[in-house]
């Protein structure tokens, strides 16, 4: 039996997965991932994009939240900015979805750095109540702005859906199609987020999250850490937003409210903060809970006759219970569960 | 650590069972209906399946409860009377909370999963997220959202209204206004403003309303939003009141509506409150009370037609709750009916039950008769809003009356 790890080059110490179960696990994973699609139907195509895009939007999130330590509710207003730039883009200008989404993603990095300036202030919930303040702020301008010349929503031409002039159509439904795309945005997310906190950069963000006043003491310029975690994090928020744009066609603020800005906290809380794969289940997580919820009604609704009255409530509270449960039984989330798992198998037939 | 280890691990089993559950729920279901089957009705051939989603619990619940019963108990009612052609209707449905991705996502598994063949919706903003989609599914589809945009069948072919949009409401109600201006004796020209739900649904008659109030030469009408889940509108009451307007036109559902209507009351302001149609009920009575007296409402749906008593008898009959909102009822069940009665005319010309034929059928077979609830509803080629004309009512003495014959907006 392995009684520890031990790297005997410093290419194996530097490696990101040194070991080939994580390697194996990683090619199953993208495996699973190219196959899924030619299986399941726009049902669960429509999912699985929901749930990539939610995904991306959650890394971002983490990336300020649970890495920098910098409490944000405003991520529903960065989704907005970057779904409005790409929709403003599509439409008046006529540019393709290859051009309008990189864009997107930096507009909106500036966009949060801007809103992100009164962290070098505010610490905690005084952070928190700013960031709602940027979140009412974007969405009073989409709906009050006359001067954005936007309507109550946004359609965004069929045609701007194409890949340096390949149209997206051509590989399949929309469904199908963008599948390919938001599974590819995501995977580069992971890779990049990943590789972020190995640097200077990212260690920067730890330890401003674990103590800012050590931090600045050993040199870290926290005016400069801070906003950068803010770019960076909504830099994925305009992402996601962009992707949501074309995706769906169509495009108005009900969709980035408040609400939005919560669910993506949820999602990290019980996904588990700080973590780039702890993201992705939490999107996942809160994505499938109500479809899996109404499912299941669905199936047993021939036994109990009135199930579909009940559902409504029994769907809001089962949100509610999700996190109260993680919260009392696994405060660092799915990701530490599936750790948990892991270690189990791993040590058996000791505890630990 | 042993004891909490063992509980994780549970913990995990009771998730990956869940999932696994859940899972095997979304294979295609044995019927999840909406409504009973009328028990051993003859059959001819199997049930056609009709797609819903309703607002049980989002914002517009309020109204969006008893519109969702009256469509339920239309199906009932239509199976207990033998279906359509023999075959009975099977409605799959759920609540959505008013929230568009949770439309997006009921819409994509009863249209790809279930094969529904129709489709009713209910909100602006999730009628036009899915405008796209229905037009590439080919699903027919009405809303209870009767935005002008969704009327053109060059741009939306699939989409139904099967009411005045929500542009000609305004209309109809401004040249109501206008005619009672003049008929009170009052001298110049009045001034109107709109308190309305911030939403799309809120904001979409405002432009067509505005340019007719301009034609008119009348000032540029005020623009109020009232917030979500208000609990005061005194600010924005005041705000009507500074701007001196004296017809509010209130688009919005019942609730917001009559809570306007009462700190109206308070603040002792005298304007003529007049309603567009989702707050034009007797949910708006019961809330408002006493203060309601008065209001004016532009009722698409009238309760008082012969259709409307078949309704209304069916849900005494039934026992239905649908908490004494009538006119949503009626709405719900007549939104309903017209969308089955594309499916009947379908049948009855032998032709395939696809939503391509469905929306021809509809688009070519005439006016549809509501038993007076609504004038009788046409489709064409050039014009998906079916229904042009409605009555104004007045609140007298606790109840909607009937104030003017069907006006309709050109």
């Amino acid at each position: 039996m392995q009684s520890g790890t031990f790297h005997t080059s410093y290419a194996s110490d530097m490696a990101m997965r040194p070991f080939w179960i994580q390697r194996l696990r990683i090619a199953l994973v993208l495996i699973a991932l190219l196959a899924f699609p030619w299986f399941a139907d726009r049902y669960w195509l429509n999912l699985a994009n929901t749930i990539a895009i939610a995904a991306i939007g959650a890394i971002g999130l983490n990336i300020l939240v649970g890495y920098t330590g910098q409490i944000s509710i405003g991520h529903g207003g960065f989704l907005a900015v970057g779904a409005y730039t790409a929709g403003l883009m599509a439409v008046r200008l006529d540019m393709p979805m290859w051009i309008t989404i990189p864009v997107a993603s930096c507009f909106t990095a500036l966009v949060g750095a801007f809103f992100g300036l009164p962290s070098v202030r505010l610490k905690g919930l005084y952070l928190a109540i700013a960031t709602l303040a940027a979140q009412e702020i974007i969405i009073w301008l989409l709906t009050h702005g006359k001067l954005l010349g936007i309507g109550e929503s946004l359609s965004l031409p069929r045609a701007a859906n194409n890949l340096f002039g390949l149209p997206l159509s051509a590989l399949g439904n929309n469904d199908f199609a963008f599948y390919w795309i938001t599974v590819g945005f995501l995977i580069l997310t992971v890779i990049f987020v990943s590789n972020l906190f190995r640097s200077r950069t990212g260690r920067a963000f730890v330890a401003i999250r674990d103590q800012d006043i050590a931090a600045q003491v050993i040199g870290v310029d926290l005016f400069r850490y801070k906003l950068l975690a803010f770019a960076a994090s909504s830099f994925f928020a305009g992402l996601a937003g962009a992707l949501t744009a074309h995706y769906r066609g169509i495009i108005s603020w009900e969709r980035f409210t408040i609400d939005t800005s919560i669910l993506f906290l949820a999602m990290i809380i019980i996904g588990g903060l700080g973590s780039v794969s702890g993201s992705i289940y939490g999107a996942a997580f809160m994505t499938l809970l109500p479809a899996l919820l109404s499912n299941l009604a669905r199936a047993i609704s021939g036994l109990v006759p009135d199930i579909n009255t009940y559902l409504p409530y029994i769907q809001q509270g089962a949100f509610g219970l999700a996190i109260i449960l993680f919260l009392i039984f696994e405060p660092e989330g799915i990701v530490k569960m599936w750790r948990n798992v892991k270690d189990y198998f791993r040590l058996w037939p000791f505890s630990y | 650590m042993r004891n909490e280890r063992r509980r994780f691990t549970l913990l995990a089993l009771t998730l990956a069972l869940a999932l696994l559950l859940a899972a095997c729920g979304g294979q295609p279901q044995p019927p999840a209906t909406g409504g009973g089957t009328g028990g051993g009705a003859p059959s001819g051939g199997p049930p056609i399946k009709i797609g819903a989603i309703f607002d049980l619990t989002g914002a517009t619940a309020d109204v969006g409860t008893p519109y969702s019963k009256g469509q339920i108990a239309f199906i009932d009612w239509k199976n207990a009377n033998g279906g359509v052609a023999g075959r009975q209707l099977q409605l799959i449905s759920q609540d959505y909370a008013y929230e568009v991705p949770r439309a997006e996502e009921l819409y994509t598994q009863f249209v790809t999963q279930d094969g529904v063949v129709v489709f009713s919706g209910w909100g602006t903003g999730d009628t036009e997220a899915l405008k796209g989609k229905i037009s590439e599914d080919k699903i027919p589809f009405i809303s209870a959202s009767y935005s002008a945009s969704l009327a053109n069948p060059a741009e939306t072919p699939y989409n139904f209204l099967v009411a005045p949009t929500y542009s000609d409401q305004m209309i109809i109600a401004m040249k109501w206004a206008l005619d009672d201006w003049k008929a009170k004796g009052k001298s110049g020209l009045p001034k109107f403003a709109y308190l309305i739900n911030d939403s799309p649904f809120g904001r979409s008659p405002l432009a067509d309303g505005t340019a007719f109030a301009q034609a008119n030469g009348i000032e540029t009408p005020l623009e109020v939003p009232s917030p979500r889940g208000a609990t005061d509108l005194t600010p924005q009451l005041t705000q009507i009141r500074d701007y001196g307007a004296n017809y509010v036109f209130l688009q919005n559902v019942s609730s917001p509506a009559a809570l306007a209507i009462k700190n109206a009351k308070s603040l002792r302001l005298d304007v003529q409150f007049v309603c567009m149609n989702w707050c034009a009920n007797e949910l708006l009575i019961k809330l408002a009370g006493a203060d309601a007296e008065g209001v004016v409402g532009a009722v698409p749906f009238s309760p008082e037609g012969e259709g409307a008593r078949v309704a209304l008898n069916f849900a005494k009959e039934k026992g239905i709750d649908y908490g004494g909102a009538d006119s949503t009822f009626v709405q719900g069940w007549t939104a309903m009916s017209i969308l089955v009665a594309g499916i009947e005319r379908t049948l009855k010309d032998g032709k395939e039950l696809t939503g391509e034929n469905i929306k021809n059928t509809l688009e070519t077979m005439g006016p549809i008769d509501t038993g007076g609830v609504t004038p009788p509803v046409v489709f064409s080629t050039t014009d998906h809003a079916g229904a042009k004309a409605l009555r104004m009512f007045r609140v007298e003495n606790g109840k909607w009356v009937a104030i003017t014959d069907f006006i309709s907006a050109r």
